[in-house]
């Protein structure tokens, strides 16, 4: 991680609608390179933090360095060098998609004609349909096609894939993937939780305005528990309940909550009580995540 | 037939609730129209002597009568309103109700609201039968109050009544046209615009048919005709209303039948696929495409306009030859025949000019839309700065209406010049060249507007409102000059005169860089609007997408 490879970075990134403040101090960091994964609850502030990223919205406070420049001061700049995906995509009424992906590649500064048409192809997009014609699938299709069809450093999508059958969700991220192998910068919000599993190298979880969990994958499964499952030969004695921590004993049967990174310690422990059946169970990700969305649960880590 | 109206009730009820207050403008505005004529009648005009110079000026300046239509009786209250407030107020309760019904309709389709609301347990004919039925109680609502508080400030029972009920009348005749057009037009632009191209078309006929006093045929094949037929205070006929609940009955029965043919969020014309490549790379394209159905309608409405005019101008002295009190002006040398027809081309080129403004304004104003729908933000998402954006719009909106009235001058003056009145074809072009400065100040507020305030949308259209009303009603109101000077037009030089006052135009300009400058700083430094996210979404995606 070197420091001055950052594609995007805030820091105590604060926004307010009128006076319901939607970014409560916002510290994201994209790496070059990167796809990084942005998750979080509805109403987080998903869209807001992009808006601003795009100098679409202007930020109340904090600093804010995409592409190491302004992203309100410099836009013009900035943005011939990024494309971005809403995930809502609203088409001009008349203008067939064909020709919306064309306006929007020529006001970016031109795309690449072959990537074109091998996107068109891919993604099995009719681009003669007209605007209020196209199904919602179909219409984030030409804002993907778009966005991919010009060769940029840095890729924005806000939940592109809303909308897309399972086949196009596995063609949108073949295409990711290639782009990253061309060495670019993807910043996917998300909340298809395989998506952003198989996509992202790196995760920002934001809630209610603020970054409450950056790192890997296993660097987030690292902050969350475990469960063991047991039988043991003879009942657990009172200092080893205590040394698991959060178990439920039922004669000789366990149930035991152990943070990822101490299944060993809690190994440890049971053996010497002789361990007839054991299952460890590893978070799953949508365990993980539902423990991260929850409102209450703050505390993170040890 | 009942199977089909499901739901009406509950759906009434809810139309009642989000867009009935969207009618109470136009409840406003109408009322305002009528009581204010009773309030200050008495006051401008307190003696006999001033009532006939009313009616003298009223009876010189034929372009009132295209507006206003006929003046029956100018020597009471009441009927100096009915002469006032008549044509235009019952303009005014249709365009609310075509709104009104477009809006609960085709824009509800075009939003995907009416889907939700079509899944659920509703007939399919119901949505239509709550809009009309709403656009019809809004009318019938509006004649009451307009009707009752005229009443209160001093107006006739009867005759304000009746004159309430004809405002009502137009509301429920353009009620059934709307729902007409809601079914043809494609998405709810097209169907709106469909419905005021008819309303404009009808109010400008009978205002043209009556003042060159065409034979009375023409009223009767005219909607509008019949409702200028009722003569609240000259008269009261009651009967013509009968006449328009009769056409609003077919119209609707139509559009029913027409609803029932067609499929949901289609519009009778099914569109055809269009080009794979697109031709439009800058946005200076984009906003020419986005605003070229409007220029093509529009252009051939000012054809159309400059033609009415133009043939009005070259009758003035038949039109002015049968008003005593101008012939006795002219003979006592207190004016010029040329001075009037001078005077008059101007005052018909600010028309001209005010119309004009109105396609100018809606440019604009569509910005908002587009931003609204979020079909700006990909557009700044790419490298094309605000400015650049903003100002392809503006050059549309003040280009358009600076040809609509080089078009409709042109036209205006080929005609004039060739019918010997004194006025030659130079004279006729310059004063519309004149006119188009002060388009552009009314135009560029809207600029301010949007690109400034861009909350409140409805104020982009005050310039408008002001440049009419002080055009149009000022003069008979002895308003002061600081008050007329308000509008843009009150600055145009009446280019036939010895001394053109050219200096306005460069004030008036001055204004419009202005309102320019506010609304590019404004545009420029603003959060562009966007849509909060909807909230059902993402749970049923999160789970959807956990289960693997
Ligand atoms: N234009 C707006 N005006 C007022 N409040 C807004 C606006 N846009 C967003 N908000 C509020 O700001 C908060 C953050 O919204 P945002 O759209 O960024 O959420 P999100 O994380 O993208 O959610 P989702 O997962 O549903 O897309 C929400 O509470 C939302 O209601
Ligand atoms: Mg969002």
């Amino acid at each position: 991680m070197v420091t001055g490879s950052a594609v995007i970075e805030t820091e105590g990134l604060t926004k307010s609608y009128g006076t319901f403040q939607a970014l409560k101090g916002v510290d994201l960091r994209v790496e070059r390179g990167q796809v990084h994964g942005f998750l979080g609850p509805n109403g987080a502030g998903k869209s807001t933090t992009i808006r601003v990223l795009l100098g679409l919205l202007r930020a109340d406070g904090g600093t804010v360095r995409l592409l190491d420049g302004d992203p309100w001061d410099d836009v013009t700049e900035l943005h011939r060098r990024l494309a971005y995906v809403p995930g809502d995509v609203s088409l001009w009424p008349g203008m067939t998609g064909g020709e919306a992906i064309d306006l929007l590649g020529s006001l970016r500064g031109g795309l690449d004609e072959h990537r074109r048409t091998e996107l068109i192809e891919r993604f099995e997009l009719d681009p003669t349909k007209r605007g209020r014609q196209y199904s919602k699938g179909n219409r984030q299709k030409v804002a993907i096609v778009a966005a991919l069809a010009s060769n940029v450093e840095l890729l924005i999508m806000d939940e592109p894939t809303s909308g897309l059958d399972p086949l196009m969700e596995s063609v949108f991220q073949d295409v990711v993937q290639e782009a990253k192998a061309e060495g670019a910068t993807v910043l996917l919000s998300s909340h298809i939780l395989a998506e952003a599993e198989s996509l992202a190298d790196k995760l920002s979880l934001i809630r209610d305005g603020r970054i409450v969990e950056s790192g890997t994958l296993a660097e987030l499964r690292d902050h969350t528990s475990t469960t063991i499952h047991a039988v043991l030969g003879r009942p657990l004695d009172s200092a080893a309940v205590a040394a698991l921590g959060d178990a439920q004993v039922d004669g000789s049967r366990v149930t035991a909550q152990v943070e990822s990174t101490r299944v060993g310690d809690a190994m440890e422990v049971l053996t010497p009580f002789g361990i007839s059946s054991l299952t460890v169970t590893p978070p799953s990700l949508e365990h993980l995540f539902l423990r991260l969305y929850e409102p209450d649960d703050t505390d993170a880590g040890p | 037939m009942s199977e089909s109206l499901t739901g009406t009730r509950p759906l009434l009820g809810a139309l009642a609730k989000h867009d009935g207050s969207r009618f109470a403008p136009w409840v406003l505005i109408v009322t305002a129209l009528s009581a204010s004529s009773v309030l200050v009648y008495p006051w401008i005009f307190p003696d006999a002597a001033d009532r006939a110079a009313l009616a003298a000026a009223v009876g010189s300046n034929p372009a009132l009568g295209l507006i206003f239509g006929p003046a029956y009786d100018l020597s009471t209250v009441d009927g100096f309103n009915s002469w006032r407030s008549l044509a235009l107020g019952g303009f005014l309760t249709a365009l609310g109700a075509i709104f009104l019904v477009t809006r609960a309709t085709r824009a509800q389709e075009d939003s995907g609201q009416a889907e939700l609301l079509a899944s659920g347990v509703m007939g399919r004919s119901s949505r239509l039968m709550a809009a009309s039925l709403l656009a019809l109680g809004a009318s019938l609502m509006l004649g009451l109050v307009v009707g009752l508080v005229t009443v209160l400030f001093g107006g006739g029972w009867e005759d304000s009544m009746l004159l309430g009920f004809t405002f009502a009348g137009t509301g429920w005749m353009f009620t059934g046209i709307a729902s007409v057009t809601a079914q043809i037009g494609g998405d709810s632009r097209s169907a709106n615009s469909m419905a005021v191209g008819t309303l404009g078309v009808l109010f400008l006929a009978r205002g043209f048919l009556y003042s060159v006093e065409a034979p009375e045929w023409t009223t009767w094949v005219n909607p509008l005709g019949w409702m200028q037929e009722t003569r609240p205070a000259s008269g009261n006929h009651w009967w013509p209303l009968a006449l328009a609940v009769g056409f609003s009955v077919v119209a609707l029965a139509v559009g029913f039948y027409l609803q029932a043919q067609r499929d949901f969020g289609q519009g009778a014309i099914a569109p055809k696929p269009g080009p794979g490549r697109g031709r439009y790379t800058t946005t200076w394209r984009l906003a020419l495409r986005q605003n070229r159905g409007p220029i093509v309608t529009w252009s051939i409405a000012f054809v159309a306009l400059g033609f009415v005019f133009g043939f009005f101008v070259t009758s003035i002295y038949d039109l002015l030859g049968s008003d005593l009190a101008v012939q006795q002006a002219i003979a006592g040398g207190a004016v010029t025949p040329e001075g009037l027809v001078g005077a008059f081309m101007a005052t018909i080129l600010s028309m001209v000019g005010i119309v004009a403004a109105v396609p100018g304004v809606q440019t604009v104003v569509r910005i908002r839309t587009e931003e609204v729908n979020d079909r700006v933000e990909p557009i700044m998402a790419t490298a094309t700065p605000r400015w650049r954006y903003y100002a392809s719009n503006v050059i549309v909106a003040l280009g358009a209406p600076t040809i609509f009235v080089l078009i409709a001058g042109t036209l205006v003056a080929v005609l004039a010049s060739s019918a010997d009145i004194g006025v030659e074809l130079g004279d006729g072009v310059l004063q519309a060249v004149a006119t188009v400065p002060a388009v552009w100040t009314v135009v560029a507020f809207s600029v301010a507007v949007i690109g400034a305030r861009p909350q409140i949308p409805v104020a982009a259209w005050i310039g408008v409102l002001l440049s009419f009303a002080i055009t149009l009603l000022g003069p008979t109101f002895n308003l002061p000059d600081w008050a007329l000077a308000i509008s843009s037009f009150w600055h145009v030089p009446k280019v036939t005169l010895p001394d053109p006052e050219w200096i306005g135009l460069v004030w008036i300009s001055l204004v419009t860089i202005v309102f320019l400058a506010v609304g590019f700083a404004g545009f420029g430094k603003r959060d562009l609007a966007t849509t909060p996210s909807t909230p059902l979404r993402g749970p049923a995606r999160l789970l959807a997408g956990a289960g693997e």
